[in-house]
């Protein structure tokens, strides 16, 4: 007979900030216990002080703590813990840790290293959603170089982008209209991809000129099972880096909407997906037909925006499903209600060309009220160090329609007060109260085109 | 000027950390800080005239706020217990891992107390996922305290040993 498992789940979180504050709440709430892998530069962050425990790893700089697989994985199987969750960003994509995983017992909270693998090659990934029948944007094979190039995009016909094989986040991407375009940057995006990736790979793709950012929410089991929970509009970005993030994407007609969900399941259940991932695909709203982007093979960090429609937290999910305490819920069990927005309030300065802005929060007054939540590790007096991404909080509104709740995201931009450091907040607000905006006229490229040079002029 | 925490500090410790700075002296209310990349160097006696605190000129710095901290000292990392004389030296963890006194199961530890150890003594083994750190000495002097028991797990900055280093 098996004996009853009765000691707790222990999760060690390799991540910091608001994800690690929100990770730690979770696993409590769910009776876990959690065991934060800090720098030294956050010993003393929310997360910390409300994990049940803390390890330093390593020094501030990411490759010494955050990045670093083997003292991560070391600092899990020292302190007992028997499942670990990568959060975002850092080592989460990265096949690395769940291999060490795997190999030393942990639980690792996300997918395989093995799915990790195929779908973080983007050319790979080109290749499993063609077999799986979703549409891909019309473009290239790997190239190999200016020559090639020129040939393959005088066949897929211009505008072109370039795209690094090896990652995304706008590293290595170019946008050539003209052959004489592709000449002056090819082998510029091909350098700028090996410098961020370590492989100047690079592929051609058709280039969309107003395209919609949609991707969809899912969680797998493992075994060929997928659910999605809606699809999210991230268009508002600045060199891809999204600002905005709202759910549903309200632009889709019915139709679509049916289809693009479909098609992020049918992606990941032909790769037996485990966990959360995220399916992105440019939506051409034109002509009304999407295509696929790439996976993200993590929870992301607009993930809440979908919590707030469903009324799941996908974090507890994570961590039951992981733990094989709990299964997948019914599709028809998940059921998007209201829009949903987030915005992500970043130490950054939009008046000097978006200068990150590390230093002390003198003073943190975030908004609160009915509909309004905040995922936030800054109190006052709380320091952002230097070395990680300037994300210091994010905004989420919820409402019945997204007029209700784009108005309750203005109010609650206006209430937000943050003293110490300059922040994109003034930017945000700008773009709240913007005419295009509020009806929804928006793109990928609206916020850098129309939007900055508006707001610099005020 | 808002009242100076032990993270105004920190931070402070950290910008200088990261500049080519070679020293750095902090006067003001509720603060006295100077900091030096030179372990020889001394706190500049003409300016003291200006400090605060005359009654605190001769005497020795308060705990917790570092004076002449050699440049290899990190961030955040604790201090030295109040109980063990100031001149005493902490060997410190390099990063997280296992500590093990002794190079292979059975054998002699690596040091013993008040052994004398030169800068490049071995001292103790952190292991992090099979690989081995050897950590060394880095003064000539005499093991004062072993502060770990083996294989316990240590974290980044923990001190090891203290070292009672030669006058």
């Amino acid at each position: 007979m098996l004996k009853p498992d009765t000691s707790p789940t222990r999760v060690l979180i390799a991540n910091r900030g608001e994800l690690a504050v929100r990770i730690v709440r979770t696993a409590r709430a769910l009776g876990m216990e959690s065991v934060l892998a800090a720098s030294a530069a956050d010993r003393d962050s929310l997360a910390a002080q409300e994990a049940d425990r803390t390890v330093v790893i390593g020094a501030a700089q990411a490759r010494e703590s955050y990045l670093n697989a083997p003292r991560i994985v070391h600092a899990a199987l020292s302190t007992g813990c028997t499942a670990l969750h990568p959060g975002y960003g850092f080592l989460s994509e990265r096949p690395e840790l769940p291999s060490l995983c795997a190999e030393h017992g942990i639980t690792f909270v996300g997918p395989t290293a093995e799915a990790m693998r195929q779908v973080g090659d983007k050319l790979s990934a080109r290749a499993i959603a063609q077999r799986a029948g979703v549409p891909i944007t019309r473009g290239s094979e790997k190239v190999a170089d200016l020559e090639h190039a020129l040939a393959l995009a005088a066949d897929i016909g211009y505008p072109v982008i370039t795209k690094a094989s090896a990652g995304g986040g706008g590293r290595g991407m170019v946008v050539a209209r003209a052959p004489s375009d592709l000449t002056s940057s090819f082998n510029q995006a091909s350098a700028a991809a090996r410098e961020a990736f370590g492989d100047g790979t690079l592929y051609l793709e058709r280039f969309v000129e107003h395209a919609r950012h949609i991707e969809v929410q899912i969680m797998g089991d493992g075994a060929g099972a997928a659910v999605h929970f809606g699809e999210r509009d991230c268009s508002v970005q600045r060199r891809y880096q999204k600002m905005i993030e709202e759910a549903p994407a309200a632009i889709l007609p019915e139709a679509v909407r049916i289809r693009v969900r479909r098609a992020a399941v049918d992606l990941l259940s032909a790769i037996e997906y485990r966990n959360a991932g995220t399916v992105e695909f440019l939506y051409d709203e034109q002509i009304g037909s999407f295509q696929f982007m790439e996976v993200n093979a993590r929870l992301q960090v607009e993930h809440p925006v979908s919590e707030m429609v469903t009324g799941i937290d996908l974090v507890r999910l994570q961590l039951l499903l992981a733990t094989a305490r709990d299964e997948l819920p019914a599709q028809t069990s998940i059921v998007p209600q209201g829009h949903a927005i987030e915005a992500r309030i970043i130490a950054e300065d939009p008046a000097r060309d978006f200068l990150p802005c590390p230093g002390r929060v003198t003073r943190w007054r975030p908004p609160a009220g009915e509909g309004i939540r905040v995922d936030t590790a800054v109190r006052d007096g709380t320091v952002i160090p230097p070395y990680y991404d300037s994300l210091i909080a994010k905004l989420i509104v919820h409402g019945g329609t997204r007029e209700e709740a784009v108005n309750r995201l203005a109010v609650a931009l206006a209430q937000f007060e943050v003293d110490g450091i300059p922040t994109n907040l003034p930017l945000l607000r700008f773009i709240v109260d913007h005419a295009d905006y509020r009806a929804n006229l928006i793109d990928t490229r609206w916020l850098e085109r129309i939007v900055l040079p508006a707001f610099r002029t005020q | 000027m808002n009242k100076v925490s032990e993270r105004d500090v920190e931070a402070l410790i950290e910008l200088f950390d990261r500049s080519d700075w070679r020293e750095l002296h902090v006067v003001g209310e509720g603060i006295d800080l100077f900091v030096s990349k030179d372990p020889k160097a001394r706190r500049p006696e003409a300016r003291l005239a200006r400090g605060i605190s005359p009654a605190r000129v001769d005497s020795a710095p308060p705990a917790n706020v570092p004076v002449a901290v050699p440049a290899a000292t990190p961030l955040g990392a604790p201090q030295p217990k109040a109980d063990v004389p100031a001149n005493w030296v902490a060997v410190r963890a390099p990063c997280l891992g296992t500590f093990y006194r002794t190079p292979k199961p059975g054998a002699p530890p690596l040091v013993s107390l008040d052994q004398r150890v030169a800068p490049d003594t071995e001292m103790c083994l952190i292991e992090v996922m099979k690989l081995f750190t050897t950590v060394r000495a880095g003064v000539t002097g005499t093991v004062r305290q072993v502060l770990v028991a083996d294989a316990e797990l240590v974290e980044f900055q923990q001190p090891l040993f203290y070292i009672e280093p030669d006058a």
